[in-house]
């Protein structure tokens, strides 16, 4: 009774006018976003972080949520269509949905990403407000000790599914947090590492280090290779999957979502990593494992289905212990601060209407996504037929722009040209970016509560092995670190991306 | 020896080192009572110890022949130090020709530069592209960007 309640509350808030405009927005951009490659969500969702400031906090992360599950549907298109994934959620995708496309079967492998999409999105919804509120009732017992460790674990894992070497991506996470404590220290006001810069007291801005690092630096990176696009010259026709299709999806979309939602609640997991595993899951379990890569359906479908699934998935440790899993998440913690509100387990109580809303907008852009997916495919082809040459000025100004309006800084313009060389050299030298932007969006909250968590037992570390979820997750966390020097152990951690592509 | 690691470990190494200083010269504290730079000392010398393995790790293994000259033969020099250039000097400048006026150049220029357009399709899309960013971000979303010499915003 008390669920049908609040998504009253929610629907009442979603379907306000200016809020269904920002859902429609959102899942618009998230689209297009996720079509054009070189531009990825979190770039789209700091360049958009700006046009926020004058709405509703509802608004807000309405269209920026809408922004990150349509990012998600708009990979897949050119996937299927052109082989290039729009997203890095996609890249699976491409294996059997390109196959179809060149076996004159685009139409159907479209269709059922949408679909799938779709459904395993509004099942997640359905999850996340299921998880949600007892997560947070639980989590309202936390102390700063179950934080710490909460935070300590995310990051591990995060950087335990980092595609490279492990010391790389730890050293990403240290330079995150010390690129996070920059700025005048909370406790004593003494400047740390300002160089004298007055710009610098306030500490470094997120949205210059995120374009920087995934916005200008994939220009810089695409400009010195030329693009092919080699749209599929078929016309694309009948995108209703048949009975057969369904048949034979079914099964992959049911599992593709339930993973993808348990994979995306988990601190690093996310989209990509439910994507490939899905496939790989899929191919395990099929009785003609050999059809994969030649044009199965199921290996559009599951990847689909999972990576829309965890982006649900994805909200739960934000929303209600105010932790974010991954780079996105912690965005929307960004764009939530500027706002005011603070996520965790508090804000479902303080703010109903902003919880419920968002996960209400959920349902309507899901529903906006199908139509816009569906019907449109041809705008969207269209979309895609844009030349690099005249897109890539265009991605640098809206860069200019957006970091320019959050502060109205100069200065942050040059942080963000910096972080684009900082990122454009990491790519080169095979370092990751995710590690290293967590990390500096849970450095200030590390920090915090470790000190905290030592004021309260009077500066003895036992206090973190004292209490069960804390010992827990430090068991874990330490387990997982020291894991590449136990050989099977070691070996499974690179076999896990690794199988859904072989 | 994979000299791509060996190059990139010293520099975090280096980075490593400098905030071992960096945290010692802003007072460590105890335990008890951690000082300003107690973290700092602390995240550098992890930074060290991680650099130094992979610095170890590259020493032993096998890496491609002439693997630093495949990075850089890749690049294309002359495309990204232009970018950068017209990004800093847009920066610079941006307060003084205001919006319009730097947005526009810029962009005459990345469309000229990089994979050369036709004078007509630089300018006309620069000047539209331009006027167009304007109203979104100025006029619908009320961004404050600098008026500039045009005086426009």
């Amino acid at each position: 009774m008390d669920l049908l309640n609040y998504l009253n509350i929610g629907f009442g808030v979603a379907l306000q006018p200016i809020n269904l405009f920002y859902c429609f927005a959102g899942v618009l951009i998230g689209t297009l976003i996720g079509v054009l490659p070189g531009i990825g969500p979190v770039g789209a969702m700091s360049l958009l972080l700006p046009t926020t400031f004058k709405t509703t906090p509802e608004a807000a992360i309405i269209m920026l949520a809408g922004i990150y599950y349509g990012a998600m549907y708009g990979g897949s298109t050119t996937s299927i269509l052109v082989n290039i994934p729009g997203e890095a959620a996609s890249v699976v995708t491409c294996l059997d949905g390109y196959q179809m496309a060149r076996q004159g079967r685009a139409g159907p492998a479209l269709g059922i990403a949408a679909f799938g999409s779709f459904i395993a999105g509004t099942l997640s919804i359905l999850g996340l407000m299921l998880v949600a509120p007892p997560l947070s009732r639980f989590a309202l017992k936390f102390g700063p000790p179950e934080y710490f460790t909460l935070m300590v674990l995310g990051l591990t894992v995060l950087i335990y599914l980092a595609h490279g070497s492990m010391p790389k991506a730890l050293i990403m996470a240290t330079f995150g947090i010390v690129l996070g404590l920059i700025g005048m220290d909370s406790i004593n006001a003494r400047p740390r590492l300002t160089f004298d810069r007055m710009e610098l007291m306030d500490g470094v801005g997120l949205v210059p280090i995120v374009m920087g690092l995934f916005g200008i630096s994939e220009v810089l990176l695409n400009i010195e290779q030329k693009i092919r696009r080699d749209i599929f010259q078929t016309k694309i026709k009948g995108l209703l999957p048949t009975a057969k299709d369904w048949r034979d999806s079914a099964g992959p979309i049911a599992r593709g979502s339930v993973l993808g939602f348990f994979l995306g609640i988990l601190p690093g997991g996310g989209a990509v990593i439910s994507s490939f595993i899905s496939y790989a899951v899929e191919k395990r379990v099929s009785k003609h494992p050999e059809r994969f890569g030649k044009g199965a359906i199921e290996g559009v479908a599951a990847p689909e289905a999972a990576n829309n699934a965890a982006t649900g998935g994805a909200f739960i440790p934000l929303m209600t212990m105010g932790i974010p899993p991954n780079v996105i998440m912690a965005m929307l913690l960004g764009a939530f601060m500027i706002h005011g509100v603070q996520p965790g387990p508090l804000m479902m109580k303080q703010n109903p209407g902003l919880f419920w809303g968002v996960i209400a907008s959920m349902y309507i852009g899901n529903g906006m996504l199908l139509v816009l997916n569906l019907p449109l495919i041809g705008m969207w082809v269209k979309v895609l037929k844009v030349p690099y040459r005249i897109l890539f000025p265009l991605i640098l100004l809206f860069c200019l722009i957006g970091v320019y309006s959050v502060s109205n800084a100069v200065f942050d313009i040059y942080i963000m040209v910096v972080f684009g060389i900082v990122g454009y050299l990491m790519k080169k030298f095979e370092y990751e970016g995710a590690p290293l932007v967590l990390a500096f969006v849970l450095g200030p909250l590390l920090e915090n509560n470790l000190r905290k968590s030592l004021i309260m037992s009077q500066g003895d570390f036992s206090i973190f092995f004292l209490r069960p979820l804390s010992a827990a997750s430090l068991i874990i966390a330490i387990f997982l670190l020291i894991s590449p020097l136990i050989p099977w152990m070691g070996k499974k951690r690179h076999e896990i991306p690794k199988e859904g592509l072989s | 020896m994979r000299y791509k690691d060996i190059f990139s470990s010293l520099f975090w190494m280096v980075i490593g080192a400098g905030l071992c200083y960096g945290g010692y010269e802003l007072e460590l504290g105890t335990l008890h009572d951690p000082g300003s730079g107690f973290i700092f000392f602390w995240v550098g010398l992890i930074m060290v110890g991680l650099s130094l393995s992979i610095f170890i790790r590259a020493l032993k293994e096998k890496g491609k022949a002439g693997e630093m000259r495949l990075i850089w033969s890749e690049v294309q020099w002359k495309k990204i130090v232009s970018v950068l250039v017209a990004l800093f000097l847009y920066g610079y400048f941006f307060q003084t020709l205001g919006f319009i006026l730097s947005a526009a150049l810029l962009l005459v220029f990345l469309f000229k530069a990089v994979e050369p357009q036709r004078w007509s399709v630089a300018i006309l899309g620069a000047v539209v592209s331009s006027l167009v960013a304007y109203v979104v971000f100025q006029v619908w979303l009320g961004s404050q960007l600098p008026k500039g010499l045009l005086d426009i915003g």
